[in-house]
């Protein structure tokens, strides 16, 4: 079926990119606070039509672009992760912060880049074919190394960028090589085509290729030991842009992972379980332990990242069936409880310029609200029951243990353990440490407050609400069913 | 018209591939680092080039194309980053970007 209507969100954003664009160039400095409404109202009215889109299946360009179940959600995951990223920023660049971080202005560009990367990130899951998929990984990547410098003054922000320049652009030379030898081997570049011509390769040209596109894959999704980047990119990068790098990257990732294992190597995936179980237990492992000894909170949530990042792993050992929705519910949880947390740090660094974990001792005593929020959220990470991040886990590990990995399902439950621990680091730094008495309280910021509580509603219900993970796993069956 | 065999062409590339590899991971200059990766790219164009020619499809030279665009665009993205990384550090050695730490 070849009808417009599949689109519409992806042109929706892209307009609404454009217009915060022009829209810049005509304002005074004053009436730019305009700007990040805009960009929301257009995110929401991009939800709005992805979620009334009929029928979520079709296909245009000649089957280049195609919308299926599996891609909607993803698309909903990513507009609401940038549009609360947006909601985010707009203290810190309309100047509402009490500290203001030198080197954050250019409202226009900043919301122009973020929703790039989110056409991006939504062309991705939608390619079909090997150009498409390389330029929206690209469209996808190139802005958030941008949004990583963004604070011009900054030494730290620059180096966030240049760092994740050059890695990234490593990541994009493997992919792309990785590409080139698949192109050569499958006489096509669709990626259907491809996945039938290279089902039975078994040469040592076809397992280069493998291996330099999940060097790639294990790059976005920051997977040991392609995780380097994150931790300084995370710590150097001004707040909001990180709080969107962490669920932004994250879901790209996935979405490319997605394409790359279920698409192209959708046959030999049984075959690899031994080693996306390995890769699985180092990354959530490494990114836990290090977390343990960290002092920077943002530092510390680019640990916690790693390690969730091991936990998503965990859905493509096993049925398919499964896993996939298994992953797409915990992405969902993950969105919303690392939003919840990075919120209250946005606000919190907004108000007194700090982000080291010690910093946030008493502020259960200054601002009660705030910390149960941020408690809920890091606890949903931890997978705390009731909160959605236990189910999530749940679903993520009852697929190794069916899968035979029992000794993987061990493993991780001692990491949900080690995370524990150091979640409650800054839980204890809230509710236990004594204030500290000269320092000015936080005072709450309107915005924020709304989205910390929003989102934290959204953590604690979202497990116990069994209609979405049904949603989900319907959704999944029509797209396996699409891929043979 | 003497035709190039295949073989030679995506030895080539690979050759070139791991030229930039290695560069990238000996060099220490920024600058330097840069252009072995745009060296890696474009051993990747090359492999596109060389597979389109021998399938006589225009994929793989659309590809070569889209990979020089989106080098470009990486490249000015880098090399602003690395005017700013002098003027912060004085100098393009990348054992100074190491004001974070953990």
């Amino acid at each position: 079926m070849t009808t417009m209507n599949i689109a519409y969100p992806e042109i929706i954003v892209i307009a609404t990119a454009f217009i915060v664009l022009v829209a810049d160039l005509f304002m005074t400095e004053r009436s730019r606070a305009a700007l990040a409404p805009i960009a929301a109202l257009g995110l929401l009215v991009g939800i709005a039509v992805t979620a009334t889109l009929t029928p979520v299946t079709g296909e245009l360009l000649g089957g280049r672009f195609a919308m299926d179940p599996v891609a909607w959600w993803f698309k909903i995951v990513f507009m609401l992760a940038s549009l609360v990223a947006v909601i985010m920023s707009m203290d810190t660049l309309d100047g509402r912060a009490r500290v203001r971080p030198r080197g954050m202005g250019f409202r226009g560009e900043y919301y122009w880049i973020m929703l790039s990367s989110v056409v991006g990130m939504m062309l991705l899951i939608s390619a079909r074919d090997l150009v498409t998929l390389f330029v929206s990984l690209e469209i996808a990547t190139l802005p958030l190394m941008v949004l990583a410098a963004w604070r011009r003054d900054d030494a730290k922000s620059g180096e966030a960028g240049l760092k994740y320049v050059i890695l990234g652009a490593l990541a994009s030379a493997f992919i792309v090589y990785g590409f080139s030898i698949l192109y050569g081997l499958a006489r096509s570049a669709d990626l259907n085509e491809i996945a039938r011509a290279v089902a039975t390769e078994k040469s040592p040209a076809f397992l280069l290729a493998v291996a330099l596109v999940l060097a790639g894959t294990g790059f976005k999704l920051t997977m040991v030991p392609f995780h380097m980047w994150a931790a300084d990119v995370y710590q150097g990068a001004p707040t909001p842009v990180t709080a969107y790098l962490s669920v932004a990257s994250k879901a790209a990732g996935l979405a490319f992972a997605f394409q790359i294992l279920f698409r192209l190597f959708g046959d030999m995936l049984p075959q690899w379980g031994a080693l996306i179980a390995l890769f699985a237990a180092i990354t959530m492992t490494l990114g836990n332990v290090v977390a343990i000894v960290q002092h920077n909170i943002k530092r510390f949530m680019a640990f916690s990242a790693i390690s969730q990042a091991g936990y998503f792993l965990l859905g493509f050992l096993g049925d398919a069936s499964e896993g996939v929705p298994a992953m797409i519910f915990y992405l969902l949880v993950y969105v919303v409880s690392n939003l919840a947390v990075f919120a209250c740090i946005v606000w919190f660094a907004n108000e007194t310029g700090k982000e080291q974990i010690e910093d946030y001792r008493g502020l259960s005593l200054t601002n009660p609200l705030t910390a149960l929020c941020m408690m809920i959220g890091l606890f949903s990470l931890a997978g705390i029951p009731p909160l959605s991040g236990f189910v999530g886990k749940f679903f993520l590990f009852s697929i190794a243990s069916k899968a035979g990995c029992h000794w993987l399902v061990a493993v991780a439950a001692v990491n949900s353990t080690i995370s524990l621990y150091y979640y409650l680091r800054v839980v204890r730094q809230m509710y236990i440490e004594p204030a500290d008495k000269e320092a000015q309280p936080p005072s709450p910021s309107t915005s924020i407050s709304i989205t910390v509580a929003i989102l934290t509603i959204v953590v604690s219900i979202l497990g116990i609400v069994p209609t979405i993970y049904q949603h989900i796993h319907a959704a999944t069956i029509t797209w396996l069913a699409s891929l043979q | 018209m003497a035709v190039i065999p295949v073989e030679h062409g995506l030895m080539l590339a690979t050759v070139l591939f791991s030229i930039g590899l290695l560069g990238l991971l000996v060099r220490r200059n920024i600058l330097y680092m840069l252009m072995s990766v745009e060296i890696m790219l474009n051993a990747a164009g090359l492999a596109f080039i060389v597979a389109g020619a021998r399938w006589s499809q225009p994929d793989g030279q659309i590809m070569f194309m889209i990979i020089l665009t989106m080098a470009a665009a990486e490249v000015a993205v880098a090399l602003a980053l690395v005017l700013r990384f002098y003027r912060q550090f004085q100098t393009l050695d990348t054992d100074a970007a190491n004001t974070m730490r953990g």
